[in-house]
């Protein structure tokens, strides 16, 4: 559920360390609500954004808000809106769970009376209930996870920006993570995520932003995403005999040339398949079935391959190898590149 | 290189060699020799037939030598096990077809070898010494040097063996500075007590002189004693060569044995607390610990800085029961002090346990505060809790003064508890009342001046390690220095020379104002607290600089 009035913002953000620029005029814009997935490889870009929005880093040049508050010259405000929660832990030595969220709790300010019921609050969010007596430093990477959630939920931020945290989770903490992560979003956070593990981002992100070389790629729902970035699909064409591989090659390979379009086809005979991108729509690919038929093959299956977030990244990421990646138009009105 | 060498000396050795840390430490050593030398340099064409004038600088080269090998050596051999277990690459090492015995020879080759260098950096000073005549080569030269390289072998295998201990880099660092510490200057203190070897007490009190390389180096250097009357007797060259040798062999070979998979063998605490305990585990906790370390703690309230509760909670000796034991130790230590020098257990009048409790305080100060203060900024660096920080609303003054305070509160504590020995000494001498306030006011400003020092020095380093050394060595020099300046007073330094680097921190002013032997004649106050206030001010200053740069958006 989001309504009308953007809450996070950035408006040609620009961060460059002498000639090398790590972020190269970014503009996306977040509602209320949302669950952002930002998307990039190593290096891309993600958390330079994300330092700049919690206002740890000075852009070179653009603008940033969130609930309105400029990030670079109204910090004390960030500070209370957002929740950051950094991929490095930054545990403290020789102190227990609890103590760990008092801490964080009086540095927001919070009084002691409300602090104390908070902390059992947060812990209950995260599902670490159990380690309030725990040491912080004898924590397992799962178990940091939950009680660095609880940390960044202690002062209740509007909007919680989370730096990889399915990184390094087995996969049931996995599960719960994004149970979490949705359970958030149900409360009201808006939440920006970053994540390697891009099944788990596309299950629970309302929009995706992709990164390359610190420029945005790609910005918008999935959906969108998936209807920009991959204009060619593939196909598989399940045959019944391994002799069939062949001569079916040759069919779509002529069909194609027939059609004027570019295909790429390969046969897997051990598997009695043909597999071919091509860019056309159904309207246009529904004749080669017919011509095949017609030609007197036996066609087991004839299916899209379904395309994935990881796709789409793949294709973003390996048009950025080599040069600048094509340019793609972002998916919504609000991004811009 | 050959395949014959051990891979790990190649990379030990050459790892340290291609630092610039290591390649500025060695360039300043030969700089400072050279000019420590030449300063010293007879600028007459007189020449000494006694070669008294080739002993002074002697003197001056060897101690700074000594200094050096002691702030110096330790550094690399502390850090060199625990950084590769926590960086994950003894795990590797002990996986590959190496044994313990040549990761550990490579590991300790790497770190004499260098030793090796900062020794032949002093070569061209020893052999200006030589050249002035009056040093004998065997029993003079050849006998320090051979001194210095087993102080080396035992530094190197006890930081490799405390290395193999602890968790981290820093606990590293203070945990072998320490040690050295006290095998150098605390193995001084019981035999000071009880002179003269008589005595089962007194026997053992000289033995346990002779684990400190001081005795040995000060009859090299041709001084028989420390300054203070009753002190030295045999400096034990046999004695000391034999329990070096034999500790280093020691320390070899536990570290030796526990290179292997046993060293990652760590349980998880488990967490156990005291409110989940029956009555009366409760009750007998309270009544053993007085405050319980394992009973869960209120929030932290308004009135107090939260950055200051967490430094003291997140320290394993931070930790109430644990400053309790401590004052009280300093309570005791201080008590005993006074009561010796009441009973007329020794011969030593109110003046030299005065002087002896002062030093004993400067001591505690100086070996705590560097290990509670050069991780404030970095440590925090270094665990990631540094970015935690600066997204909270706290101000950099408040971090600044959290900080600070945790430790200004700690030093404190330390020096309140030896206010009942001060005041028995006052029964003592009651004309000694104003004395003992002026002392009081210099060991305040020597612990606001190693605070001051500490906080700024190792809020300059990114890593705690690197924090810890550079602050032990810079605050041990500042002590260290101006002691062996005085020590060498009359010859080779003049009265004002000594009187001005007595200036350097408030201990020497102390120290006189007690009228501890060898101190009386130095007038140092009020110019000393000047000095320690300005110096502080600006430690401070570049402290507090430092943590609001830290903060800041970049």
């Amino acid at each position: 559920m989001t309504d009308q009035q953007p809450i996070i913002e950035t408006v040609d953000l620009t961060k460059r360390y002498d000639e090398f620029t790590a972020l190269d005029s970014l503009s996306i814009t977040v509602h209320s609500g949302q669950i952002l997935g930002f998307i990039g490889p190593n290096g891309a870009g993600k958390t330079t954004t994300i330092r700049i929005l919690v206002g740890l880093l000075k852009p070179t040049s653009g603008t940033a808000r969130i609930a309105g508050a400029d990030c670079l010259t109204e910090s004390r405000k960030i500070k209370r809106l957002v929740g950051y929660m950094p991929d490095d832990f930054g545990k403290y030595n020789n102190m227990r769970v609890g103590e760990y969220l008092d801490f964080f709790g009086a540095a927001y300010g919070i009084g002691r009376r409300k602090r104390i019921v908070r902390i059992d609050e947060v812990l209950e969010i995260a599902g670490a209930t159990y380690m309030k007596d725990l040491f912080v430093d004898a924590l397992s990477r799962g178990m940091q996870q939950r009680v660095a959630i609880a940390r960044t939920l202690m002062h209740d931020p509007q909007v919680m920006i989370l730096d990889e945290p399915a990184n390094g989770l087995d996969p049931q903490a996995r599960i719960d993570m994004r149970t979490m992560l949705l359970r958030l979003a149900e409360m009201g956070k808006t939440l920006i995520v970053t994540s390697h593990i891009l099944p788990e981002l596309a299950r629970v992100c309302d929009i995706v932003a992709m990164i390359t070389k610190g420029r945005l790629r790609a910005f918008g729902t999935l959906d969108e995403i998936m209807r920009d970035i991959q204009q060619r699909r593939t196909f598989e064409i399940q045959l019944v005999d391994h002799d069939q591989v062949d001569r079916v090659v040759a069919l779509v390979e002529t069909w194609s040339r027939e059609m004027n379009h570019e295909s790429e086809v390969t046969g897997a005979t051990t598997e009695t398949m043909v597999r071919f991108t091509t860019g056309l729509n159904d309207r246009e690919i529904t004749p080669l079935l017919t011509h095949l038929v017609g030609s007197g093959e036996a066609i087991a299956q004839f299916r899209e391959v379904p395309t994935d977030l990881e796709d789409a990244f793949l294709s973003v990421a390996s048009g950025s190898h080599g040069g600048d990646p094509p340019q793609t138009q972002p998916a919504t009105q609000e991004a811009t590149s | 290189m050959s395949s014959a060498f051990n891979p790990v000396v190649q990379r030990e050795f050459f790892g340290i060699v291609r630092s610039p840390k290591a390649f500025a430490t060695l360039l300043a050593l030969t700089i400072t020799f050279s000019i420590a030398v030449l300063m010293r340099w007879p600028t007459d064409a007189t020449v000494d037939l006694s070669g008294v004038q080739s002993i002074q600088v002697f003197r001056v080269f060897g101690y700074g030598l000594l200094a050096g090998v002691v702030f110096l050596v330790p550094a690399f051999p502390a850090t060199s096990i625990v950084n590769e277990k926590n960086a994950g690459t003894l795990a590797l090492l002990l996986n590959s077809p190496l044994s313990p015995l040549s990761i550990y020879f490579g590991k300790l080759a790497g770190v004499l070898l260098f030793a090796l260098l900062v020794l032949l950096a002093s070569l061209p000073g020893a052999a200006a010494c030589y050249a002035m005549g009056g040093i004998d080569l065997k029993s003079g030269l050849g006998l320090f040097y051979f001194v210095l390289l087993l102080l080396v072998f035992q530094y190197a295998t006890l930081g490799m063996l405390i290395s193999s201990y602890v968790q981290s880099t820093d606990a590293g660092v203070r945990l072998t500075y320490s040690v050295i510490f006290a095998l150098f200057f605390l193995t001084l203190i019981p035999d000071a007590f009880f002179p003269g070897g008589s005595g089962v007490m007194g026997t053992v009190a000289q033995w346990v002189r002779y684990l400190s390389p001081v005795p040995v180096v000060m009859q090299i250097m041709g001084q028989g004693g420390l300054g203070s009357k009753g002190l030295i007797t045999s400096p034990g060259n046999m004695q000391f060569i034999l329990f070096t040798l034999i500790s280093s062999l020691v320390f070899a070979a536990v570290t030796i044995s526990r290179l292997n998979y046993r060293i990652f063998d760590q349980s998880r605490a488990q967490g156990v607390i005291t409110d989940d305990r029956g009555l009366v585990a409760r009750l007998l906790r309270r009544f053993l610990f007085i405050v319980d370390p394992q009973r869960r703690k209120p929030g932290i309230p308004w009135y107090l800085n939260p950055v200051m509760v967490k430094e003291f909670r997140c320290r394993r000796f931070g930790r109430s029961q644990w400053l309790f034991r401590l004052v009280a130790l300093c309570a005791v230590v201080s008590m005993v002090l006074t009561f010796a020098a009441a009973t007329s257990v020794t011969s030593w009048g109110t003046e030299t346990i005065g002087g002896l409790m002062v030093i004993l305080q400067v001591i505690l100060i100086v070996v705590m505060t560097p290990s509670l203060t050069s991780g404030l900024i970095s440590g925090e660096r270094d665990g990631g809790g540094w970015e935690l920080l600066r997204l909270t609303p706290l101000s950099s003054l408040k971090i600044v003064r959290g900080k600070l305070l945790s430790v200004l509160w700690t030093l404190l504590l330390v020096l309140m508890a030896t206010l009942p020995g001060y005041l028995v000494m006052i029964y003592i001498q009651p004309q000694m009342w104003y004395q003992v306030n002026l002392v009081l006011v210099c060991l305040a400003w020597t612990v606001v001046y190693t605070v001051a020092v500490s906080a700024a020095v190792g809020s300059l380093f990114r890593t705690t390690a690197v924090a810890t050394t550079v602050t032990y060595v810079v605050v041990m020099s500042l002590f260290v220095i101006p002691l062996l300046v005085w020590l060498g007073r009359g010859a080779p330094f003049g009265f004002e020379m000594v009187q001005r680097v007595l200036l350097i921190n408030p201990v020497g002013a102390a120290l006189s104002v007690i009228e501890t032997p060898g101190f009386e004649q130095y007038n140092l106050l009020p110019a000393a607290w000047y000095v320690a206030g300005g110096f502080s001010a600006l430690m401070f200053l570049v402290f507090g600089f430092k943590v609001w740069r830290l903060t800041r958006p970049v």
